[in-house]
């Protein structure tokens, strides 16, 4: 067979026509002429499956997609507490297949109090079934050996011992197969009949708080999104307020009508059960990402998760809205205005400055992404002037002076000459030889006055005659 | 307020009409009374004279520009000076302007800043795509009341956007000062708009350089009178001085700067 082309997938059409997966293609071809093929892609496949396992979050937030154990033509869902939503798992299940068969794509479901056993019957059993808790064993034993996911091999060597259904493997004493099989068959029935856990690797990890609306009529609008978040916040603070928690980071998932998924994320400086915050962060990342969002036809689905939780100083709810403005720090609000701005203007776009340890200007300082901490500054050393404005990259200034190794008397920078007045300096920073690479040459910096009273950090780059021939100049910083 | 007294009020109906109308136009004076009338001296008596309530008033929009590009550290250095004096100290000061105005003139540099007065700490500097973001963030800090005050670069300003940041800084009752480009000089509802020109620093008998010196111009002030003064900010005790006439060197190269000074 190795080499041969075989049929990996087949629609309805070529399966009335008696065509049967693992078949080559020229046999295939032999039973229907007109057979059209296209190579199979698996990873389009996977990717497929995995927006499908996406979209299928609007039941519930635990989506795993089967993996290739599985047949990888499918998912779990773990609708513990959604199915109320929709009353109960028989409606849950029709909607959901009713939905499937809207985008094309002819599904089978099955509930069950296990993975295993929800696998099996949707697979094996005719029609959608529900499955009450307790009759795993009983449903199972009428299906055959290959609903209970076995490898290719175990399943031949079952066939030939004769077994052709669960039920006469379940009875049987368990020591002989635990010698004659690998785990995987003991396994499998006992993850089939809720005696051994299944860990099933979930799309997106379950949220510790979620809350979901369905819609009667799709929304496009932004305002609607927003007003939607609003009441879905609402729903959650009561459990995290139960908790003592509040929300560091925040999914907002939209469903599109046509299947596409799209998610909103949220981090917070801080813990907050804030709705009127949560909700206005939401409206401003909406108005930043603007267009990208494309509601297509609308979002019909709209769910709020908190992804990330931490405790919170008990005390303050912000159940009451309107006693929120009093009752909270200015830590809160200085916090929350850097959110706030942090969402319409980017990631990177609010940040406050620490001192670090370096004799180099431009990594004496770091930027970095504002939060509610204060960075500490020690007291400015008079002896070492440092420019109000510095630049990210020292600008190559051309510059005269009397003698190679002294201060400078003239410079031209950014097209235009300065002469200058008066020079302070140099004060000489060495470059940091026990950095990793190439150590920078020596640096002399001037203060310099021109004419006009403008003053300005210039720097030679390189000691003359040691380190260089002929020194550069840069304007490094400009002074008040 | 003192009140009227009873005497007065026993008096006949004319009377008493006139004090209801006395007082109706002092209420509303007395509401905005706290946040919008603050006001922050200099601590110079002869520039404060000028300014309409001795000092810059704390709810207002302010504007400084450089006089001519090349000053526009000197601008941004009097700004950052003038920044650093709105209390209190525990609150954060907002800097806003966009990428390319931190490329044309640098990036503030906290160990720069320190040197006048202003605690690196305390700045949380906001950097934006494009200026329409910048101001709205500056409405955005006001708003929220957190920030001691709230700056911002910003090249272009319509009398429209103006108004309305200038109406946003005295609802919060926080300062808004903006730097604007030399060449900037369109109408503004600024209740002051301030030039700033560097000038020769003044140095001790080394020759090391112990106060900056800005040649300042308060060319518009409502309800305030214009003047011009050589301000020096002196590193050592962060504090605004004028420069001694006489002594500073200076003054003989900037003949009849001190003109107006009396003004």
């Amino acid at each position: 067979m190795s080499g041969t082309p075989c049929i990996a997938a087949l629609n309805a059409a070529a399966e009335a026509e008696g065509i049967k997966i693992g078949e080559t293609i020229a046999d295939a071809r032999a039973k229907a002429e007109s057979l059209q093929v296209r190579a199979a892609d698996p990873a389009a496949d996977d990717a497929a499956l995995r927006r499908l396992a996406l979209w299928a979050t609007r039941y519930t937030p635990a989506a795993s997609p089967w993996d290739e154990k599985n047949g990888a033509d499918g998912f779990f869902l773990d609708v513990t507490g959604a199915s109320h939503l929709f009353g109960g798992e028989e409606k849950l299940l029709a909607d959901l297949g009713e939905r499937l068969a809207r985008f094309g794509l002819p599904a089978r479901g099955a509930a069950a109090e296990t993975a295993g056993a929800a696998w099996a019957l949707a697979r094996f059993h005719v029609s959608p079934v529900i499955l009450a808790a307790g009759q795993e064993s009983e449903a199972l034993s009428r299906l055959p050996i290959e609903a209970l996911r076995l490898s290719p091999e175990t399943r031949r060597t079952l066939r030939r011992l004769g077994f052709r259904r669960i039920g006469a493997l379940i009875d049987q004493p368990r020591a002989p197969f635990a010698a004659r099989f690998e785990r995987e068959l003991l396994l499998r029935i006992d993850q089939a009949l809720g005696r051994a856990p299944e860990p099933l690797a979930f799309i997106v990890s379950p949220p510790l708080y979620h809350s979901l609306r369905y819609l009667m009529e799709p929304v496009a609008a932004q305002e609607a999104v927003v007003a939607i978040a609003r009441r879905l916040m609402q729903d959650i603070v009561h459990a995290l307020v139960r908790d003592g928690v509040g929300a560091r980071t925040l999914r907002l998932a939209l469903y599109r009508v046509d299947g596409g998924v799209r998610s909103v994320d949220i981090g917070l400086t801080r813990p907050t059960r804030s709705v009127p915050h949560v909700a206005r962060l939401i409206e401003l990342k909406l108005e930043r990402m603007g267009e990208t969002i494309d509601a297509g036809f609308g979002f019909e689905t709209l769910g709020l998760a908190v992804t990330t939780a931490e405790r919170m100083e008990g005390g303050q709810t912000e159940l009451m809205a309107g006693l929120e403005e009093a009752g909270e720090q200015p830590d809160e609000r200085c916090a929350e205005l850097i959110d706030g701005l942090t969402q319409r203007l980017g990631p990177r776009s609010v940040q406050r400055l620490a001192p670090l340890a370096s004799h180099l200007p431009e990594r004496a300082e770091a930027a970095f992404i504002a939060t509610d901490e204060v960075p500490a500054w020690p007291a400015p050393n008079e002896s070492q002037p440092r420019p109000l404005l510095l630049f990210a990259r020292a600008e190559p200034a051309e510059v005269t002076a009397l003698v190679p190794e002294g201060p400078p008397r003239r410079f031209r920078w950014r097209g235009v000459t300065h002469g200058i007045a008066k020079a302070q300096g140099p004060e000489r920073i060495a470059g940091e030889w026990w950095h990793e690479g190439a150590s920078p040459p020596t640096r002399d910096y001037y203060l310099v006055e021109d004419e006009a009273g403008h003053r300005f950090w210039l720097y030679r780059e390189g000691l003359y005659g040691r380190e260089t021939a002929s020194p550069r100049w840069f304007v490094h910083g400009l002074f008040a | 307020m003192p009140s009227p007294p009873a005497a007065v009020l026993g008096q006949n109906r004319a009377r008493r009409a006139a004090i209801v109308d006395e007082l109706r136009r002092r209420l509303p004076r007395m509401e905005s009374a706290a946040a919008a009338t603050r006001a922050l001296p200099f601590g110079l008596a002869t520039l404060d004279a000028h300014l309409p309530q001795g000092g810059l008033t704390v709810g207002a929009l302010h504007e400084i520009a450089p006089q001519t590009p090349a000053d526009t550290p000197a601008a941004f250095g009097f700004l950052a000076a003038l920044l650093a004096r709105f209390v209190p100290p525990s609150r954060p000061l907002l800097l806003v302007a966009t990428s390319r105005a931190f490329a044309d003139h640098g990036r503030p540099h906290g160990h720069g800043l320190s040197r006048l007065g202003f605690d690196p700490a305390r700045l949380i500097l906001v950097e934006t795509k494009a200026e329409k973001q910048a101001l709205w963030a500056m409405e955005e800090a006001l708003r929220s009341a957190v920030p001691a005050a709230v700056a911002g670069m910003i090249a272009r300003l319509d009398l429209k956007s103006s108004q309305r940041l200038h109406l946003a800084a005295g609802a919060a009752g926080l300062p808004l000062v903006l730097l604007r480009p030399a060449q900037a000089g369109e109408a503004s509802a600024a209740a002051t708009r301030w030039r700033v020109g560097a000038a020769e620093a003044a140095r001790d008998r080394f020759g090391l350089i112990t106060r900056a010196g800005w040649k300042v111009t308060l060319e518009r002030c409502r309800n305030g009178r214009p003047g011009e003064w050589l301000v020096e900010f002196d590193h050592a005790a962060y504090r605004f001085s004028l420069a001694a006439p006489l002594a500073d060197p200076a003054l003989s190269r900037h003949p009849g700067l001190f003109g107006r000074r009396a003004g």
